[in-house]
């Protein structure tokens, strides 16, 4: 037989479909309800699976549920409530905290759980050879927290004075002595139960234990049969018997994947939650608005002076991003209603001060937010004698030009959009912002080291603790973005947040201690070193056969009773 | 064909040498290194930083950090990746297999479709077919890969016949042998279309050409003049002649293999290579980066050899000593 080209193209298209017809997958049924098993996406590969050592959001997610601290935060009434330690007492006018521990707990291997292990962890979180972030907050006034166990189930710290914000740091995860105790002596602690040990060797207490890693695509856990927590029965907890979360890093393909049934939670962007509740009912999905962002999306200007001064001879925007007057003009820019229809689908809130409303306790409602009013800008502008030097250029009262830089972080639509829109109402007044964006590591590298950016628009995280913002708000602090690691704080405002920050910490009930950080709120939303802008409004897709699935923003509430409806 | 040998691999120590150094300077001219990515995080002092800084040898100066590399890499250590304290070796190892899977997938199918029809447009030049196919080749060719990988999943979703993107089904686990495959092909089939479109496209374009100018050339003349019947003379002459650029394209192909699929690997999420380097060049995952950089450097030197030892196999008018004096 001859070789003919027609025929092998016709014999290479027919063996495709050959085998794409011949695979055919035979499947044992993978109800999601009859298996009780959650599935999620989750965007990275986990990095480590040391409690300690993480220090990203996908190690977190994925030995979030192996490992339990001593006190939870309850996320509807943001307040500590029992986890290891079953009750707590204060005493030595709160200086001295006893911990209770539960005595019913057990580490997977089959040890008991005791006051040992807490004081072991405690010894790692402060070795100085261990790179952590449970040692920031656990530190007071740069003093490590005394930690003795005088039996078992006792665990007594001592710290120099009262400190409020320690109810929040002591959540960190506890690690088992008895099988890590001999690593960390040997100083192979910072390679211990990296991503290649065998999930089997991860000895935890959590509700649930790993079953399985396979990287860049799943994690599987099944729930711990010894697990201490019951419910108001006595039955088992947690209710589901898996979870299993893929690892997709793209969101687009984690909406098809929820889209297709193959995982249960979504949290959708703006732009998906209309199609998605479009879609409700076909797909048999809530989607729920959980709450209002809990971080902060904010303009900072540099006021520092290493940036400006040079040589002794001082760079006029120093002048101008000091000036109040200035930096009001530039508050009353920010199109914040603009920003949320164009570039948050009309889903967000605008922001008026650096603490979400989320945290009912410490933000301070009474704030009134700049209106965007261009002409009240340019009114406040010529005013202060930065008047038009010619048609669509505005100068600073000694006749320079205003122009400064605008930066952000490449690869965000959203910042890209928002700088743009600000960059247009700045050109509306006369002033020239050129538009800077920066790949993530270069710009941290501006704000730390060489200072070198006007304006910037960055975000933060937030978190239910204002003292967790100790270092962007204290004058000395490393992320004092304006001006970082000042000697002495540079204004008198800067002076009182800062003696606000210290005195918030010794004041323990937590309604006598808002107004510390009340007052804070409105340092900054009245000196202006940032301005805020706007919060998107979160949202969360799930299936209807899920009960008791109750989301917030801080979190799931009572996740252990999570469990698909039985059928 | 030894001294063919040995002289190129003595010439593939400084090449790599150079790419490897051009790499590490450029890495370290961004501003900034993996722990910066840490700084903004509220929880982490600047002490940690700087601990972390010095565990992985990253204060030191940009020579040191070379020589050290190099030192580990001449006992075959590619070094701990930074971001996920685990030997580089491993990492790249487990995410290049679907990756490689891939690329070969989408490789055997665009050659397999190219050729043939590349001859079948050739031999039937002008003509509706050819026309036709033509003009497939150019939308194929036009259509950047990654807007048809979102075509291809939206339908999968439609049509619920292909998986929507991932390598395997989230039940991989509980499948038995034979599905466990099926599975995983099933997987494969839409991502090696959707690489393999282009593929087609401008091979069969390339195969087309060749055949064409290698009709009109003298020895095929002569050829014909002797007799031959037209098969024979386009098989065993016009053919043979025509496939010698693809024996070099081969080559190049191996390097490919590693690299080739990033951007498809990231729209259809596929657990390669691609996502995988992406995150260490942005991260600045030096170890990580050094260790991909090598192993596609090695590749390509290598298979351009595999190429050029093939080249003398097929066209007798290649011999060592012409290539080696090159």
């Amino acid at each position: 037989m001859s070789v003919n080209p027609t025929r092998i193209a016709i014999v290479v298209i027919a063996a495709i479909a050959l085998i794409s017809a011949g695979c055919h997958v035979n499947r044992p049924p993978n109800d999601h309800a009859v298996t009780q098993t959650l599935y999620q996406s989750m965007g990275s590969d986990p990095r480590t699976f040391n409690p300690i050592l993480l220090t990203d959001a996908a190690s977190s997610q994925a030995v979030g549920d192996l490992f339990e601290g001593l006190v939870r935060i309850n996320p509807v009434t943001t307040l500590p409530e029992p986890g290891l330690a079953a009750s707590w007492e204060f005493s030595d006018g709160d200086k001295t905290i006893t911990f209770h521990l539960r005595h019913d707990v057990k580490w997977s291997d089959g040890a008991p759980f005791t006051s040992r292990d807490v004081v072991f962890t405690m010894r790692v979180i402060y070795d100085p050879k261990i790179p952590n972030s449970a040692e920031f907050s656990m530190t007071v006034d740069g003093q490590p927290i005394k930690v003795e166990a005088p039996d078992d189930y006792t665990v007594v710290m001592r710290l120099p004075r009262p400190f409020a914000p320690l109810f929040y740091s002591v959540g960190f995860g506890i690690i088992p002595e008895h099988v890590l105790e001999p690593v960390y002596a040997a100083g192979n602690f910072n390679h211990t139960w990296g991503i290649d040990t065998p999930p089997d060797k991860l000895i935890s207490l959590g509700a649930y234990q790993m079953d399985r890693y396979v990287a860049a695509q799943q994690i599987a856990f099944r729930r711990y049969p010894s697990y201490w927590m019951r419910d108001e029965h006595g039955g088992q907890l947690p209710r589901l018997h898996g979870q299993v979360l893929l690892i997709v890093p793209d969101q687009n393909p984690q909406y098809l994947r929820f889209r297709a049934g193959l995982t249960d939670v979504y949290s959708p962007r703006a732009e998906e939650v209309n199609g998605l509740r479009d879609d409700a009912a076909r797909l048999n999905i809530t989607v729920k608005k959980v709450g209002i962002d809990t971080g902060s999306l904010f303009f900072a200007f540099n006021r520092n002076p290493r940036h400006y001064v040079q040589n002794g001879v001082t760079d006029p925007r120093y002048k101008w991003f000091t000036d109040i007057n200035f930096m009001r003009a530039m508050a009353h820019a920010v199109d914040k209603r603009g920003i949320i229809n164009l570039c948050f689908r009309g889903l967000a809130v605008p922001a008026v001060s650096d603490t979400s409303p989320e945290n009912k306790i410490f933000y301070n409602p009474n704030l009134t937010d700049y209106d965007y009013d261009l002409s009240l800008s340019a009114k406040i502008l010529d005013e202060a004698g930065y008047r038009m030097i010619r048609p669509g250029v505005r100068g600073d009262p000694d006749g320079h030009r205003l122009v400064f830089s605008l930066t952000t972080s490449t690869g965000n639509n959203v910042s890209d959009e928002m700088c743009a829109i600000f960059k247009q109402d700045l050109a509306s007044l006369g002033i020239t912002a050129n538009y800077r964006p920066l790949e993530f590591v270069t710009l941290v590298k501006s704000l730390d080291s060489s200072f070198d950016w006007d304006c910037m628009l960055i975000g933060f995280t937030g978190g239910l603790e204002p003292n967790d913002g100790a270092n962007f708000l204290q004058s000395s602090g490393n992320l004092h973005l304006w001006n970082p690691m000042e000697p002495k704080p540079a204004t008198p405002w800067e002076a009182e947040i800062d003696r606000l920050l210290n005195e918030g910490t010794t004041v323990m009930d937590p309604s006598q201690r808002a107004p510390y950080y009340w007052r804070i709120q409105q340092i900054l939303h009245d000196e202006l070193p940032i301005i805020q802008t706007v919060r998107r409004i979160d949202y969360i897709a799930y299936r209807n056969t899920l009960e008791n699935y109750d989301p917030t923003v801080w979190g799931l509430y009572k996740p252990e009773w999570i469990e698909f409806r039985p059928q | 064909m030894a001294r063919f040998l040995i002289k190129r691999i003595l010439i593939m120590i400084p090449l790599m040498l150079g790419i490897t150094f051009i790499s590490f300077i450029a890495m370290s001219l961004v501003p900034g290194n993996f722990v910066s990515n840490l700084a903004l995080d509220p929880h982490i002092s600047p002490q940690v930083i700087k601990q972390m800084e010095a565990e992985f040898g990253l204060d030191q100066p940009l020579m040191v950090r070379y020589l050290r590399w190099l030192w580990q890499v001449m006992h075959l250590n590619f070094g701990i990746s930074i971001a996920y304290r685990v030997n580089v070796t491993n990492l790249i190892a487990e995410r290049a297999v679907n990756t490689v899977l891939l690329s070969l997938a989408s490789m055997v199918f665009s050659w397999a479709l190219a050729i043939p029809i590349g001859i079948i447009v050739a031999v039937r030049q002008n003509s509706l077919i050819d026309r036709g196919l033509s003009f497939f080749s150019f939308l194929g060719m036009s259509v950047p890969a990654f807007f048809l990988a979102f075509l291809a999943m939206d339908f999968a979703l439609w049509s619920g016949v292909f998986p929507v993107g991932g390598t395997f089904s989230p039940d991989y686990a509980a499948l038995d042998a034979w599905s466990k495959v099926a599975d995983r092909v099933n997987h494969l089939i839409l991502p090696t279309l959707v690489l393999g479109v282009a593929g087609v496209a401008s091979l069969m374009r390339l195969m087309r050409s060749q055949i064409l100018e290698i009709k009109n050339s003298e020895f095929v003349r002569t050829a014909r003049a002797k007799g031959l019947p037209e098969r024979t003379v386009l098989y065993k002459h016009v053919l043979r002649n025509a496939l010698n650029p693809f024996v070099t394209m081969a080559g190049y192909g191996l390097a490919d293999l590693l690299g080739g699929a990033a951007l498809v690997e990231t729209v259809m999420n596929l657990q390669g290579l691609g996502l995988l380097l992406l995150g260490a060049v942005r991260s600045l995952d030096v170890p990580l980066v050094m260790g991909s950089v090598l192993m596609g450097t090695i590749l390509l030197l290598v298979g351009n050899l595999l190429a050029d030892i093939a080249l003398v196999a097929v066209d007798p008018r290649v011999d060592f000593s012409t290539l080696a004096s090159q």
